[in-house]
C-alpha cells in the first residue's frame, strides 16, 4: 500500500492557481523528495497534506485513507514557517507537541529525554525556548515533529538555516529514521541534498508534477548525453563544434553536453587531437541540471 | 477534544503560574484594601501637630467663642491649634499685621487670622499662612466663624439662635428602591455607585481578557510556531481552546478576588477594630445582591466568549502586536459606545430606545446588565438577550474560525478588508 497518494489534486486561492492537477505517489519506507523552483506550490501542496488547507478538487490518500485527524496523527511535519513558544521551557515545549499528538504525558516526557540525548541537547531541557540559538531551535522543532514515533514525516525545507555540523547530523538522522522503516518526504530546492537521500522524487514547476518517479529511473529517462574531460592545454577546440549543446567549465576539467551521444567518440578523437587529455567519461546528468532543463523547458 | 484540551490547559498554566497573574491578583484586592481602609485608618491616626495661630479680632466679642469652637485636640491631647489672642487698636493694625506675618515667615507662628470689626457687614475675614491649601482646615476654620457671626446676627435682630436652627431646619429625601418583588430597599444612591463599578469591571474584564486571546493568537502567529500547531490540530478548536482556556484565567481570577472581597467584608469590622477604632461604625460596603452576581457571571462569559472571538480574528490578520494595537480599535468601539450610551439608559431603563439596545448582542453585557442593576427588566427579555447574544457567538464562531484559518498562516503585508473577506470562501 502507498504510504501516500495524491490524484489530481487542485487549489486556487482567487484567481491563482496554486496547484493544478498534481498526482504523485510514495512508497513506503522510502525517502521521498519535494523539488521545485520557489512558488511551485510545494508548500501548498505539504499544507493540503496536513488538512492545514483544503484542495479545491483531487483525492489524498494516507496508506488508503484519506487524510482525517486520526490518520494524520500518524504524520510528523515540520513547517517550512517554524518557531517556538519562546517564553516556554524546551521540557514544556515537547510535552505539549507531544501530548498535542496524542501522546501521554509521560510517554512524551521519555522520548524527549532520548531524542535530547541524542541530538546532544540534554543540557537545554530547562532552558526557554528563546534562549537557544536559531540552530538548536530547529532541533528542537525537528524532535518536535518526530516525537511520537510517526510512520510518515514531511519535512518543508529541513536543512534551511543548519550549518554544516547540523546538516550532516540531520541527514543522518532521516537515513536512520528510513532504515527503522519510516518513509520521509521532504522538499528542497538544494539538489545536492536531494540527489544524496532520496530514492524517489517529484519535481514541481507551476503547480504541476513536470518529472515524478525513482530517481535512478529519472536519470536514465533523461539519457546520458554528458561527458566530463579533463586536459591540460586550451578549451578553444571545443568551440564551433555542431554536436556540441552545451559547455561548462570548472578550471579543472569541463562539462560537455552532446546533442547526440554517438558523437562521443567523435569528441574523443578531437581532443586527443588539440590536447593532452587525461580523462574522458561519460555520465549521467546531475539532477541540478535536471531540475535546471526542465524548469526551463516548462 | 482531547487536543483542545492540551491547549486549553497550556494557555492556562502558562498564564496561572506568570508572574504578571500574580502581581495582577494580589495587588487588586491589596488596592481594594488601601481604598476601603485608608480613609478610616487615617482618620484614626491624628499625626497633626499642634499649630500656633495668631488671632486679631477687631470685634472683640469673636474671639473667646473661637476658643472654644476650635477646640480639636492632637492625638497627645493638646489643643490641635494653640490660638493667641493679639490685641491691637486700629492706628497700630497694619504694623502688627506686618510684624505677624515676618514671624509666619520665619516659622515662629503657623497662621494669622485677621477678623475685622465690620464682618458682620462685611462677611470677610482674612487668613494668612505658609500653608492654604488645605482644605479642610479651611472649612474648619469658615464654619467656625461663620455660626459664631450668624449666632450674633440672630441675637441681634432679637430672635433665639435655637429658634432659628428649628425653623430652617433641612428636608430630607429619603429614597426607596422597588424590587422586584414588591419589596422596598432604603436605597441612597448606591445603586447608581454599584451599577458604575460593576459595569466597569465588566468592561474592562472583556477589554483586557479580550485583548490577551489577541496577543496569544499574535504571538504564535508572529514566533511561526503557529503551523506546527495545526498540523496536529485543527484550527477552529485551536481557536476555541485559546479562548477557553484564556477565559478559564479570568474566572479563575475573579473566583480569588470574590473570596478576598467576602473575606474583607467578613472581617472588616475586626481589622478597624484593630487600628482601634470603633468597630460597630459600620463600613458602608454595598450589600450586592446574588442574582446580579450571577448575571454579572453570565454576561461576562457570553460577552468574553463574542468578544474574545471577534479579537481572535484581529489577532490572526496582523502580523505584530503593533498593527494589533492599531486593528482592535473598531472591537474596542463595540465596548465603548454601550458604556457612553449607559448613562441614558441609567435614567431610562425602560425607554424603547434602551430595551432595543440592550438586545443588540455586542451592547448586551454593558446595557442589559445595566438595566438588570438599575430596574430589573422581565426575565423573560433577560433570556431573550441571552439567546441573541449565543446566536451572535455562533455566527461569530463561524466566521471568525474561517478568518481564523487563513489569517494565522498568512504573513506579509496586513491584508485589506477585501481580502479578509475573500478569505471566508477559501
Amino acid at each position: 500500500m502507498l504510504a501516500l497518494q495524491l490524484t489530481d489534486v487542485k487549489k486556487s486561492f482567487g484567481k491563482v492557481h496554486a496547484v493544478k492537477g498534481l498526482s504523485l505517489s510514495v512508497e513506503p519506507g522510502t525517502i521521498y523528495g519535494l523539488l521545485g523552483p520557489n512558488g511551485a506550490g510545494k508548500t501548498t501542496t505539504i499544507r493540503m497534506i496536513m488538512q492545514i488547507i483544503i484542495q479545491d478538487a483531487g483525492e489524498i490518500l494516507l496508506y488508503g485513507q484519506p487524510n482525517n485527524q486520526k490518520m494524520l496523527d500518524q504524520v510528523g511535519y515540520l513547517p517550512e514557517e517554524r518557531g517556538l513558544y519562546r517564553k516556554m521551557k524546551i521540557e514544556d515545549v515537547l510535552q505539549f507537541f507531544g501530548e498535542l499528538k496524542g501522546m501521554s504525558p509521560g510517554e512524551a516526557k521519555k522520548r524527549s529525554q532520548t531524542w535530547l540525548e541524542r541530538f546532544n541537547m540534554t543540557e537545554y531541557i530547562g532552558k526557554k525556548a528563546e534562549e537557544l540559538s536559531k540552530g538548536n531551535q530547529q532541533k528542537i522543532q525537528f524532535i518536535a515533529t518526530v516525537l511520537h514515533e510517526p510512520k510518515l514525516v514531511i519535512l518543508d525545507e529541513p536543512f534551511s538555516g543548519l550549518d554544516p555540523v547540523n546538516m550532516e547530523l540531520l541527514k543522518n538522522t532521516i537515513l536512520e529514521m528510513r532504515d527503522a522503516g519510516c518513509c520521509v518526504i521532504f522538499s528542497t530546492h538544494l539538489m545536492d541534498h536531494a540527489e544524496k537521500l532520496c530514492n524517489a522524487i517529484c519535481l514541481i514547476n507551476r503547480g504541476q508534477s513536470v518529472l515524478e518517479g525513482q530517481l535512478a529511473q529519472v536519470k536514465k529517462g533523461f539519457g546520458k548525453r554528458n561527458v566530463i574531460l579533463e586536459y591540460d592545454g586550451e578549451n578553444g577546440f571545443l568551440d564551433n563544434l555542431a554536436y556540441v549543446e552545451q559547455v561548462d567549465a570548472y578550471g579543472n576539467y569541463v562539462e560537455v553536453r552532446l546533442s547526440d551521444m554517438s558523437k562521443a567518440q567523435e569528441l574523443a578523437q578531437h581532443a586527443l587531437k588539440h590536447t593532452q587529455l587525461r580523462r574522458f567519461e561519460i555520465v549521467e546528468p546531475s539532477l541540478n541540471e535536471i531540475f535546471i532543463e526542465t524548469v526551463k523547458k516548462g | 477534544m482531547s487536543k483542545m484540551l492540551t491547549v486549553m490547559k497550556r494557555e492556562y498554566l502558562t498564564r496561572i503560574k506568570s508572574k504578571g497573574f500574580i502581581i495582577a491578583t494580589v495587588a487588586m484586592p491589596l488596592f481594594i484594601l488601601i481604598m476601603v481602609f485608608a480613609p478610616v485608618v487615617l482618620s484614626l491616626i491624628q499625626s497633626d501637630d499642634q499649630q500656633k495661630i495668631a488671632v486679631i479680632d477687631m470685634t472683640n466679642v469673636i474671639y473667646p467663642e473661637l476658643e472654644t469652637n476650635l477646640g480639636d485636640t492632637t492625638a497627645s491631647g493638646e489643643r490641635l491649634y494653640d490660638l493667641l489672642q493679639v490685641e491691637v487698636s486700629a492706628g497700630e493694625l497694619k504694623a502688627e499685621e506686618e510684624r505677624l506675618r515676618a514671624e509666619i515667615q520665619n516659622g515662629e507662628l503657623n497662621g494669622l487670622m485677621v477678623i475685622p470689626e465690620n464682618v458682620f457687614q462685611e462677611n470677610n475675614v482674612e487668613y494668612y499662612a505658609k500653608n492654604v491649601s488645605n482644605f479642610n482646615q479651611n472649612r474648619e476654620f469658615r464654619n467656625a466663624i461663620s455660626s459664631i457671626v450668624q449666632e450674633a446676627r440672630v441675637r441681634e435682630r432679637g430672635l433665639s439662635p435655637e429658634l432659628v436652627s428649628e425653623l430652617t431646619r433641612r428636608v430630607n429625601l429619603e429614597t426607596f428602591r422597588v424590587g422586584k418583588d414588591g419589596g422596598e430597599q432604603k436605597d441612597a444612591g448606591q445603586t447608581f455607585i454599584l451599577t458604575f463599578v460593576l459595569v466597569m469591571f465588566l468592561y474592562i474584564s472583556l477589554i483586557a481578557y479580550g485583548a490577551t486571546v489577541m496577543q496569544a493568537v499574535t504571538e504564535e502567529k508572529s514566533s511561526r510556531v503557529v503551523e506546527l500547531v495545526v498540523s496536529s490540530i485543527k484550527p477552529f478548536h485551536l481557536m476555541a481552546g485559546k479562548i477557553l482556556g484564556i477565559g478559564s484565567v479570568g474566572l479563575t481570577q475573579f473566583l480569588l478576588w470574590a473570596a478576598t472581597a467576602a473575606g474583607i467584608s467578613a472581617y472588616a469590622g475586626a481589622i478597624v477594630g484593630m487600628f482601634g477604632g470603633d468597630q460597630s461604625a459600620g463600613l458602608a460596603m454595598p450589600q450586592i445582591d446574588a442574582s446580579i452576581l450571577v448575571y454579572f457571571v453570565v454576561y461576562f462569559i457570553l460577552g468574553y466568549i463574542l468578544f474574545a472571538t471577534l479579537y481572535a480574528a484581529v489577532g490572526a490578520i496582523v502580523n505584530s502586536q503593533e498593527e494589533a494595537q492599531q486593528l482592535q480599535f473598531p472591537v474596542i468601539m463595540l465596548l465603548i459606545i454601550p458604556l457612553i450610551l449607559m448613562q441614558f439608559v441609567i435614567r431610562n431603563p425602560n425607554a424603547t430606545s434602551s430595551v432595543a439596545l440592550s438586545h443588540f448582542p455586542f451592547f448586551s453585557p454593558i446595557l442589559m446588565f445595566t438595566r438588570i442593576v438599575v430596574e430589573t427588566p422581565s426575565f423573560g427579555e433577560i433570556l431573550l438577550s441571552f439567546a441573541i447574544m449565543i446566536v451572535a457567538i455562533a455566527a461569530m464562531i463561524y466566521l471568525v474560525g474561517k478568518i481564523f484559518r487563513v489569517g494565522i498562516l498568512m504573513y506579509g503585508k496586513r491584508p485589506t478588508l477585501p481580502e479578509v473577506l475573500k478569505w471566508l470562501r477559501y
